[in-house]
C-alpha cells in the first residue's frame, strides 16, 4: 500500500509542533516557525489544521489516541471474560499513561487549557475515547454481567478509580521513578475489583470475582 | 537551624495573611507585610520572591486548613454511614471546587516540574487527607458497616470516585463554575458506587 504524500507531510507537522511545543510551551511556539522547521509554505501548515491551537491538541492527543485504539481494540464483550478483559485493558492504560512523557504531555495540556481555550478541544477527545469503553460497559449490561445503569457515568467512574492509585504522585513529582508492570496491575486489580462488586448485578455476587480469588 | 527558618516562614505567611485580609491583595504591599514582623526587605524577598508566590502560599494554606475540617466532620461512631459520607463529600467538594482552590491546582500541577510546589502541597494536603479517610474508613469497617478490605485503597477509591465528574471537566476549563447542586449530584453518585463496591455481603 503506498502512503499518501499528503500524510507524510501532516505526520512531518505533527511530530515537528510536538518537539516545539514541548520544548518551548504554546505561546513561544508559532505557526511560523513550526513552518521554518517543517519545511514548505505557511498555507501548507495551515491546510492540514487550521488554528495553532487545534495543531497543539492534535499533536498531544496523538500518542494516547493511538494507543488507546489499539488497547479498545481487546475489549469485546462478546468474546471475553469482563473482568480479565477490563483488567488487561487497565494495566495497559496505566503503563502508557504513567510514562515520563505521557505525564509531561498531561502537564502541559493541564497548564494550557484554561490560558489558550484548548481545553474544551481536549475534552472532546477524552469524551471520544472514552465513549468507547462506555460502549463495552453497556454490552456487558445487556449480556447480564454488569447491572444496568448509566454506562457513561460507570466509564468515567471506572476511569477515575484506575488511575487514583498512581497518577497524583507522578504528575506531582513526588514520585520520579516510573511504576514498574507489577504496580500497574495491582493498581488496575484494586480498581477492577471495586468497580466490579459495585456494577455487580442486583442480587448476584459478582460471579467474576469467584473465579480469580485475590 | 532548619526550624527557625521553618518559624519565619510561618510569621512571614501569618502576616501575609493578615494583610491580605485586610487591605486586599491590590493593595497589600511586600512593605506592608514586612513592617510587621520587622526584618529586612531583602530577608522578605529571599524567602518569597514576590507578592504572587506569597498570595499563592497564603491561600493554598488557608485551602489545607480548609480541606482538614472537612476531614474533621466524618464522625465514626455515627450509625448511618451514608449519611456521614454524603455529608462529608459535599464539604470537601465544595472546598477543593471553590474559584481559589481550582486555581491553585492549576498551577501547582503547571508548575510541578519547575519547583517543589507539587511535593509540597501532596504533602501537605493529598496525604493528610486520605490517612484520615482512611482511619475513618477502616473503623467502619470494624464496625461491619464496610467489608474487609485494604483501608487506604478504599479511601483511595472514595477520593477518586467524589472527584470522577469534575476533576478533568474542572482542569480543562470546560466546566468553570461547581455550583451546590452540581456538587451533591456528584456526591450522591460518588457515594452510592462506592457503598456498593465496599458493603458486606
Amino acid at each position: 500500500m503506498q502512503v499518501k504524500k499528503s500524510d507524510i507531510k501532516r505526520q512531518a507537522i505533527l511530530e515537528t509542533a510536538y518537539r516545539l511545543f514541548r520544548a518551548q510551551g504554546f505561546d513561544k511556539t508559532s505557526m511560523a516557525k513550526i513552518t521554518a522547521q517543517v519545511g514548505g509554505s505557511k498555507a501548507t501548515v495551515y491546510s492540514h489544521f487550521p488554528s495553532k491551537e487545534e495543531l497543539f491538541v492534535e499533536c498531544m492527543m496523538a500518542a494516547l489516541e493511538n494507543y488507546m485504539s489499539g488497547t479498545l481494540k481487546h475489549l469485546d464483550a462478546s468474546r471475553t471474560d469482563p473482568r480479565l478483559a477490563l483488567l488487561n485493558f487497565g494495566s495497559s492504560v496505566l503503563n502508557f499513561i504513567c510514562s515520563p512523557e505521557q505525564l509531561e504531555v498531561r502537564r502541559l495540556i493541564i497548564a494550557e487549557a484554561a490560558r489558550s481555550g484548548t481545553g474544551k478541544l481536549f475534552f472532546d477527545k477524552i469524551t471520544a475515547l472514552r465513549a468507547q469503553l462506555s460502549a463495552f460497559l453497556t454490552a456487558c449490561m445487556a449480556s447480564g454481567s454488569l447491572r444496568r445503569s448509566d454506562p457513561e457515568l460507570a466509564a468515567e467512574q471506572l476511569g477515575a478509580m484506575l488511575e487514583a492509585e498512581m497518577l497524583e504522585p507522578l504528575l506531582l513529582q513526588v514520585r520520579e521513578d516510573s511504576p514498574d508492570e507489577r504496580e500497574t496491575a495491582r493498581a488496575a486489580k484494586h480498581a477492577v475489583d471495586a468497580f466490579l462488586r459495585a456494577y455487580a448485578p442486583r442480587g448476584r455476587q459478582a460471579l467474576q470475582l469467584k473465579q480469580c480469588p485475590n | 537551624m532548619k526550624s527557625k527558618t521553618e518559624a519565619k516562614r510561618l510569621a512571614i505567611l501569618n502576616a501575609a495573611s493578615a494583610v491580605f485580609r485586610e487591605v486586599g491583595f491590590e493593595r497589600a504591599s511586600m512593605s506592608d507585610i514586612r513592617a510587621r514582623i520587622g526584618g529586612s526587605k531583602a530577608t522578605l524577598y529571599n524567602y518569597f520572591p514576590s507578592k504572587e508566590k506569597l498570595f499563592f502560599e497564603v491561600m493554598h494554606q488557608a485551602k489545607t486548613h480548609e480541606l482538614e475540617e472537612a476531614v474533621g466532620i466524618l464522625r465514626p461512631e455515627a450509625d448511618d454511614l451514608k449519611q456521614e459520607l454524603l455529608r462529608f463529600g459535599q464539604r470537601f467538594l465544595t472546598v477543593l471546587y471553590s474559584p481559589e482552590a481550582i486555581a491553585i491546582r492549576h498551577l501547582t500541577i503547571a508548575e510541578s516540574r519547575r519547583s517543589d510546589s507539587g511535593k509540597l502541597s501532596f504533602e501537605r494536603a493529598v496525604v493528610p487527607v486520605e490517612k484520615q479517610v482512611a482511619e475513618f474508613l477502616k473503623k467502619a469497617m470494624k464496625r461491619g458497616q464496610l467489608r474487609t478490605a485494604d483501608a487506604k485503597i478504599a479511601a483511595i477509591h472514595l477520593l477518586s470516585l467524589l472527584e470522577s465528574e469534575l476533576l478533568q471537566r474542572v482542569l480543562l476549563g470546560v466546566l468553570d463554575s461547581v455550583t451546590p447542586e452540581v456538587i451533591s449530584g456528584a456526591v450522591r453518585r460518588a457515594v452510592e458506587v462506592f457503598l456498593s463496591g465496599y458493603q458486606r455481603r
